[in-house]
């Protein structure tokens, strides 16, 4: 299970940091960067394939939305985790109270 | 008979989060999206709307884009070619790195780059447009890009210069730690401060 995320990172690490190197060769282009340049597109484009060929190995894997929220807001996604087992165990608390009470 | 699962239990427990719920509620879970991803480059701690890069948008409306990914032709690579010289300074964003905080003191925080205003020029939906073709053609070798390291060295020099206030709140630290040595006689005593004369 683990391997198809770690593969996926890597492939996603790689994709970044092409473009990342593409906006270095951009930011401050001289002529003879050119092939350089042509190059990192072309890896921008295997990269996109080879991040497409991970989504048939996750097509099982279901995101709650409400995580995207988080990151839109440039929060830490953990924080969402976080949240929801501090709410279940609240909830799970109050339920056992209640029960208690009834017996 | 069956056992019934109810609130009664304890569910962390039963469903065996207890390792996630330790490593999760246990300690705190730093705030910014750049504590859950620090090599990621570019500003990523500002709000998606900001820029028009949120996930939503992205689900809302999704890009309409043929179903394969097929390389650029070198006809295709003609549209890339490129005018020599830097772009203007609102687009050069995409490399700057966010800070990697590796001390914990506050009045460290504030290395990246002197923020663009953001929501003007190149970082609206547009892209700068291209420049046209230039008549030379390429030589065959390629210029190094600006490695990571030149550009770090240079925030690094430029920090250092702008912030005497951090050096003298440095030298009062080293002053208290030596002051409060096992070395040093007196520790804890009025002797420590007849140390110092």
């Amino acid at each position: 299970m683990a391997e198809k995320f770690d593969s996926l990172e890597e492939h996603l690490e790689k994709f970044v940091e092409n473009i990342r190197q593409l906006g270095i060769i951009v930011s401050d282009f001289q002529p003879s960067s050119q092939t350089g340049l042509n190059q990192k597109l072309n890896f921008m484009v295997t990269g996109l394939q080879d991040i497409d060929k991970c989504r048939q190995q996750l097509h099982d894997i279901s995101v709650p939305l409400e995580v995207f929220e988080y990151i839109d807001q440039g929060r830490n996604p953990q924080l969402y985790t976080k949240e929801c087992l501090e709410r279940a165990l609240a909830k799970n608390e109050q339920v056992k109270g209640k029960i208690d009470t009834m017996k | 008979g069956t056992t019934e699962l109810t609130g009664s239990t304890n569910l962390i427990t039963h469903y065996n989060l207890e390792h996630a719920y330790n490593k999760f509620c246990g300690k705190k879970v730093k705030e910014k999206l750049s504590n859950f991803l620090p090599d990621l480059p570019g500003m990523i701690d500002l709000p998606g709307s900001h820029d028009s890069s949120s996930l939503r948008s992205l689900i809302e409306k999704p890009p309409i884009c043929g179903s394969s990914f097929t390389p650029l032709t070198g006809a295709m690579l003609t549209g890339f070619r490129l005018h020599a010289g830097p772009l203007p300074e609102q687009c050069r964003l995409m490399h700057i790195q966010p800070p990697k905080k590796k001390n914990k003191h506050k009045h460290k925080q504030s290395r990246t780059q002197d923020p663009v205003p953001p929501g003007k020029g190149c970082r609206s939906h547009h892209p700068p447009p291209l420049q046209h073709r230039q008549s030379i053609g390429s030589s065959g070798t390629s210029a190094s890009p600006e490695t990571p390291s030149d550009s770090d060295h240079k925030k690094k020099k430029k920090k250092k210069e702008e912030d005497p206030e951090r050096k003298r709140k440095k030298k009062e630290k080293k002053k208290k730690k030596n002051r409060h040595s096992p070395e040093h006689p007196g520790v804890g005593s009025s002797q420590a401060s007849s140390s110092l004369r």
